[in-house]
């Protein structure tokens, strides 16, 4: 999978690129709207991470000149300016989503992989683990045919460790998550311990459940 | 009560009043006209008769066969002319009211009498008119004076309506001009086609007043996106660094736990950042206010979302939504956002085994939208700063940042929503929203 990095923070593009790398994803980076014009005719990218604010570009327009291109690369737009029209003009110009900065990048990813299943209509969305099933667009968990009620906040949780399985993580970024449509006050990590408790009891019904650590003092860690 | 109605209001009255004083003070005033044109004439008959006696002599009056006395009347007795030798040496010289009996008739006159002496003698001449010819004189002329009078008056009533709406037709245009415009962006200056100086200055005021809040909003908006853009930049960086340290297998154990402290400051600045991001965008009104929202509805969903929250804390959290209310022009997202922030504090302000409930019911204005819980409630002297920013009231977990309900306060505004607030401390609080539909 090639992706190019549309970013003219150095900083920011490096830490995206170091890390699209670990999960074994070949990275470019244009820091300007020029060179990206030429990367983005000259190379076949399969995804553009798009950074609206840049200093010699129209962010937008760019989005225009990858909408022309043939083989259809997935955009998602990434920005810290967060004007509602910048939101609204980016997906009525056919970007696939919108991420306003700072974001984490596990969201990013999850973000990236929910656009490639929809973009390339990938046809299982089936994963198993450790004898149990998760499917995550009808939203459905199971073990050995026998489906377990959760409910949809440990549907998310389940499904968020399983999107990152063998990687920590924090309480906060679980709780960024599930809870990431509202801005609140402060968060209390509690509810997510409350969640994981609940959701180890249900499944420990049909089988063991210790693949779901606690790592302590930082979170949890689905291991497969 | 509009400029132009008062003016005609107050002309009319004005007239009005002049018009009565008039109707009042007309018979007073004629009569007396009458009564001193009568006295002139009197007075000039007077002056004929002495005339008649100087040339014809006393005795074309008075002689042998009328005895000493002459007297003469007209036909209806409007008039009389007496005159008599008198012994007294009383010299008299009047004009005044005086009941006259003739032909067995009593008639108010109004009588000159006056003394003069010929040929050693003394005589007494008295003219009359009678009062009633007087009066009846003075009758017509009140009568036409009056039908004048109400003429005018309601002439001048209608030329000045009429006038009084031409010479206001620019504040006119003016007023309805700023009645069409909701928010100060979305005025355009537009010229006025008048010669009053006064409604010109006022139009080339507004004009540029308006420029300025538009100019000022502007600044406003892009100063948001730079602060945005310069402080949620080095946020972004420092956050996906964060992230890949602890990802990275290299990165000691023992350094996870400061790392995480470090993520969660780092979320706590993020918050503070976009908190006031968000309040003040809605501020500048760069959100768009085009979706129907279903408010009963609303309030279940918001109550669904968060119903596992309260659960953890052992909090039951009732919904008691009856009615129906769609709030037009709104925006869901930050409703939901207001909503849920009130439920959530009332979730962690409340006391172990407490409970929340979520009222809704119509108004004779729309909708009224409660949240009542069992919480530690805020003392009296606080209540009136709990909207402002920055103002934490108690933070269990020291990590709020007391923006949360600055922000809630933002969005009711935004949406003309009055909200208030009655806390008893130790038995609870509750938030109320009236919501009503903007006309």
């Amino acid at each position: 999978m090639h992706i190019l990095i549309v970013e003219d923070e150095a900083g920011l593009a490096n830490e995206l690129s170091y890390f699209l790398s670990q999960e074994h994803y070949k990275c470019d980076w244009a820091s300007n709207g020029r060179e990206a014009s030429e990367k983005i005719a000259v190379n076949l990218y399969d995804f553009i991470l798009l950074d609206l604010g840049l200093p010699d570009y129209e962010g937008l327009d760019l989005l225009k000149e990858t909408r022309a291109l043939d083989h259809d690369p997935a955009v998602i737009i990434l920005t810290a300016r967060g004007s509602l029209e910048d939101r609204i003009h980016g997906l009525g110009l056919g970007a696939d989503d919108y991420l306003p900065k700072p974001f984490s990048l596990l969201e990013l990813q999850a973000r990236m992989q929910a656009v490639l299943r929809r973009k390339f209509k990938l046809k299982s969305s089936v994963a198993a683990f450790h004898g149990f099933e998760l499917d995550s667009s009808a939203r459905r968990v199971s073990h050995q045919g026998r489906e377990i009620t959760l409910t949809k906040k440990e549907f998310d949780i389940l499904h968020y460790l399983l999107l990152h399985k063998n990687r920590i993580l924090t309480r906060l970024q679980l709780t960024e998550h599930i809870w990431g449509n509202v801005l609140e006050d402060d968060y209390d990590s509690n509810y997510i311990d409350v969640h994981i408790k609940n959701l180890r009891k249900k499944l420990s019904a049909y089988a063991p459940t210790d693949w779901l650590e606690t790592v302590r003092g930082v979170g949890y860690r689905l291991t497969v | 009560m509009r400029l132009q109605t008062k003016l005609a209001l107050f002309s009319a009255a004005s007239k009005i009043v002049i018009l009565l004083l008039l109707v009042l003070g007309l018979p007073t005033i004629v009569n007396k006209v009458a009564l001193l044109n009568a006295d002139l004439r009197l007075l000039q008959k007077e002056e004929r008769m002495y005339q008649i006696i100087e040339e014809q002599g006393i005795a074309s009056f008075i002689t042998g066969e009328t005895g000493d006395a002459y007297g003469s009347y007209n036909l209806f007795r409007e008039e009389f002319i007496s005159l008599e030798e008198i012994s007294s040496g009383k010299v008299v010289n009047s004009i005044e009211n005086s009941l006259r009996k003739v032909e067995n008739e009593v008639v108010n006159y109004r009588v000159l009498s006056s003394t003069f002496d010929l040929g050693g003698k003394r005589y007494l001449l008295e003219i009359g008119r009678s009062l009633a010819t007087i009066e009846h004189n003075s009758e017509q002329l009140q009568k036409y004076a009056l039908i004048f009078l109400a003429a005018v008056v309601l002439l001048t009533v209608f030329t000045d309506l009429a006038f009084s709406k031409i010479l206001l037709r620019p504040l006119t245009l003016i007023v309805k001009r700023l009645q069409r415009v909701e928010h100060p962006s979305a005025f355009t200056p537009k010229q006025l086609n008048t010669t009053t100086s006064d409604f010109l200055y006022l139009n080339n005021t507004i004009n540029a007043m308006m420029g300025q809040i538009q100019e000022a909003f502007q600044k406003e908006k892009e100063f948001i996106g730079n602060v945005s853009h310069e402080l949620l930049t080095p946020v972004s960086i420092l956050q996906t660094r964060l992230e890949n340290m602890l990802a990275d297998p290299a990165t000691p154990e023992s350094q996870l736990e400061k790392l995480v402290d470090n993520l969660r400051t780092l979320h706590r600045l993020k918050n503070i950042i976009q908190s006031l991001l968000l309040v003040s965008r809605i501020e500048n009104e760069q959100y768009l206010r085009n979706e129907v929202v279903d408010i009963p509805h609303l309030a279940r969903e918001v109550a669904e979302e968060i119903r596992d929250r309260a659960e953890v804390r052992d909090i039951s959290l009732h919904t008691d939504l009856t009615g129906d209310f769609k709030l037009l022009k709104a925006n869901q997202s930050l409703l939901f956002t207001m909503l849920f922030n009130v439920v959530n504090n009332a979730i962690k302000y409340n006391q172990p085994q407490g409970s929340i409930t979520v009222k809704g019911q119509p108004t004779a204005k729309g909708y009224e939208l409660a949240v009542c819980d069992t919480g530690v409630g805020i003392p009296e002297e606080q209540l009136s700063t709990i909207f402002s920013r920055f103002k934490r009231l108690h933070a269990p977990d020291g990590e709020s940042h007391g923006l949360g309900l600055t922000i809630v306060k933002t969005i009711a505004n935004f949406h003309g929503i009055e909200l208030s607030v009655q806390s008893v401390v130790g038995q609870g609080t509750t938030f109320r929203f009236q919501f009503k539909q903007a006309a």
